[in-house]
């Protein structure tokens, strides 16, 4: 089985449970370098070598799906006693014109965290988490007024990938969307004036410098550790960062949803799904793999890793109960979203890409309407580029 | 080094029909043949290698320009439709005129830099040995290791290079380096100049080494002074090096990539994307393999094209 390496921390424990309670199958894991997965997978498939399972980031499989690289397990998911119980969101990405080519593997939900000692420090009520877009300028420029050093806010605005997880929840919280239609591959809605505003709030936290100014060229490695150091007031991140926020120390932090522009709240539903390429030479055993990682052991193992289960129907008996901060980030995850297109990394994963340089031009440089025109544009090339492919 | 440049004299020993005549025999070839089999054969490795590795994926690149060909999926035929499409690639067409204002700003400054590494290393006083090495030392580095390294120095909130100007009072925060495309392309240009000048130096060095000291002493003795024997004498006499060392400094800076990947992602809003970085992108990002061949194709014509400009000026010049 081929894996990301950033799977690293839970994977072993899973191949050891799953090799413990199998005699027939034995399982071994290959991980992958997370930034040319994609690349690695597609030349093994091309090739006709390659794992005989693979667990893809679930954004990729409409892609990989559409290319005929994944095997149609439709039949085989529908003999499973609790596929009602699987997460929509993913179940949708693993869904290619009616057919099923993957099934749920690991859940990310995101959502914001607040440092609750700043919040205390600005005045704010550290248990009155911001439930608007208001809310969060508010408590982000009270806390910048707290002096040198200290920041309301936290973003990676260079990673594109990191901007998809906490930046497009505000969108959909607020009733938009970065796609719009149904089908395999949607027109992009760049330029709707919901993500006019949303740019907007960041704008202005920037041009305030309410913003750590680091927040620019972060490519995602450095927000994180900038918040964990206990400086900055609000960051959107995911559970991955729970286990490094933990070890973190002198103040006290909490989760809460990311809002919409007056309420409400949404969430991405990121993680990965686990499927057969159609170069498998052991699809049966492939598919005790599959069967078991989305049965409840193998969920367990993953909820203890810190790891969001699939399964929205064990979600409250093995999940919640295991940390204070897990019932939000569970909230979250069901109320979890995905753009599905075929030209997801196109549009939205590469660091050159119309949608980080929108955000970048928008949030940075300023000039909204043209950063949004411009990346529209850029988009509904790729878009239709990669349906005549 | 100087044989890379200079013509040695000839080395054919004319034949001596005296040798071994007595022994020939019917079938066996002739010495000539002998010599010609043995030229083919030490040759042979080599021309495998460039064939298996140069010339191979040449025209697999070249026939897979004519596709529209995704990594997964079916190709199709196009023909030239990839290289119309590259001149109306307005991110490549940015991304070209940016490697060769990369190129043109960075060439002069490896050089100079090179040069003067050289002229202060090349006597044989005590410590000019430990000079060398230190010079030469960032070169054997991976240029990928040497960008990460280089990443975090300038960061701006854990990178000493802020905190220092900062404890120096020069500025009051320290500098989002990265943010700005000015800036960004200093950084790099400053990391390359760190990283290859020592390699510079050292081919510089070589070559003024071989220059026979007695020209430089007549000139001094005719009452040149410092100067006028580096410009009159060094310098002409040091033009084939400085050649070698220019066709490689352009030729590495054009198909720059690493540095850029690494330190600036392209960033700011895509500002810092070279031709090699857009061509990496369109065939791994967006899988888009014809398209990416034919954009290599392009730049290797225009490789060519600069290195055979570079190389018949430089020919030109070495006739005295």
């Amino acid at each position: 089985m081929w894996a990301r390496d950033s799977q690293k921390t839970f994977i072993g424990d899973l191949t050891k449970a799953f090799n413990k309670s199998h005699t027939d199958v034995q399982l071994r894991v290959d991980l992958i370098p997370a930034s040319n997965f994609v690349q690695k997978f597609g030349t093994a498939v091309g090739s006709g070598s390659g794992p005989d399972v693979v667990s893809i980031d679930l954004v990729y499989l409409p892609y990989f799906s559409s290319v005929g690289a994944l095997e149609d397990i439709t039949d085989r998911a529908n003999t499973l006693s609790y596929k009602s119980g699987l997460d929509p969101a993913h179940m949708r990405l693993a869904t290619y014109k009616g057919k099923l080519y993957a099934l749920p593997f690991t859940s990310e939900a995101s959502v914001l965290y607040y440092n609750k000692t700043l919040f205390k420090k600005a005045g704010l009520d550290p248990d009155k988490p911001p439930k608007t877009w208001a809310d969060i300028e508010t408590a982000a420029r009270k806390i910048r007024e707290l002096g040198d050093g200290y920041y309301g806010y936290v973003f990676s605005g260079a990673c594109a990938g990191c901007n998809a997880f906490t930046f497009m929840p505000y969108i959909w919280a607020s009733g938009g969307d970065v796609l719009k239609g149904r089908g395999d591959n949607p027109k992009p809605t760049f330029d709707s004036s919901i993500i006019t505003e949303a740019l907007s709030l960041y704008r202005r936290m920037w041009q305030q410098g309410v913003m750590a100014p680091l927040s620019r060229t972060d490519q995602g490695s450095n927000a994180g550790p900038a918040f964990a150091s206990g400086k900055i007031g609000i960051y959107g991140s995911g559970a991955f960062f729970i286990p490094t926020l933990s070890k973190a120390k002198g103040f006290e932090w909490a989760v809460t949803p990311i809002p919409g522009k007056s309420g409400g709240y949404a969430s991405f539903a990121g993680g990965d799904e686990i499927a057969i390429p159609k170069t498998s030479k052991n699809k049966d055993a492939a598919w005790s793999v599959i069967k078991w990682a989305t049965g409840k052991d193998a969920q367990s193992v993953l909820a203890h890793d810190g790891i969001v289960p699939i399964r929205t129907d064990l979600l409250k008996s093995i999940y919640e109960p295991l940390n204070p901060n897990y019932p939000a980030l569970a909230r979250a995850m069901l109320r979890g979203r995905t753009p599905y297109s075929t030209v997801y990394n196109a549009l939205f994963n590469d660091n050159n890409g119309p949608w980080i340089t929108m955000i970048d031009d928008a949030v940075f440089k300023g000039n909204i309407e043209q950063a949004q025109r411009s990346a529209q544009q850029k988009a509904l090339d790729i878009v239709s580029s990669g349906t005549s492919g | 080094m100087s044989g890379f440049t200079k013509q040695g004299p000839r080395n054919d020993t004319p034949y001596t029909p005296t040798a071994g005549v007595g022994r020939r025999r019917a079938g066996d070839l002739s010495w000539y043949q002998r010599r010609q089999l043995t030229g083919v054969l030490c040759v042979l490795p080599a021309a495998l290698f460039i064939t298996l590795f140069f010339f191979i994926p040449l025209v697999l690149a070249f026939w897979m320009s004519l596709y529209r060909w995704p990594l997964l999926g079916i190709h199709k035929f196009i023909g030239v439709a990839n290289y119309v499409a590259a001149f109306h690639d307005s991110t490549f067409l940015h991304a070209a005129g940016f490697t060769a204002e990369y190129t043109l700003i960075i060439t002069p400054i490896l050089l100079i830099v090179g040069l003067i590494l050289a002229l202060l290393v090349k006597g044989s006083r005590r410590g000019t040995g430990f000079f060398r090495t230190v010079y030469f030392l960032p070169v054997p580095i991976g240029f990928a290791s040497a960008s990460f390294l280089w990443v975090w120095l300038v960061q701006p909130d854990v990178g000493p290079f802020g905190r220092i100007l900062q404890m120096m009072h020069l500025v009051a925060q320290p500098p989002q380096w990265l943010a700005a495309t000015a800036s960004a392309l200093f950084v790099v240009i400053a990391m390359v100049t760190w990283k290859t000048s020592g390699m510079q130096m050292i081919l510089l060095m070589s070559g003024m080494q071989a220059i026979p000291t007695e020209l430089e002493e007549a000139a001094r003795v005719d009452g040149a002074g410092r100067w006028q024997v580096f410009f009159h004498i060094t310098l002409p006499l040091l033009r084939p090096t400085l050649a070698l060392v220019l066709v490689f400094s352009v030729a590495g800076s054009l198909l720059a990539f690493d540095q850029f990947y690494i330190i600036t992602g392209g960033g700011p809003s895509n500002s810092t994307i070279t031709a090699v970085y857009w061509i990496y992108h369109t065939s791994f990002v967006t899988f888009q393999l014809g398209y990416g061949s034919a954009l290599s194709i392009l730049l290797m014509l225009v490789l060519a094209a600069v290195s055979f400009v570079q190389l018949r000026l430089i020919h030109r010049s070495t006739e005295f």
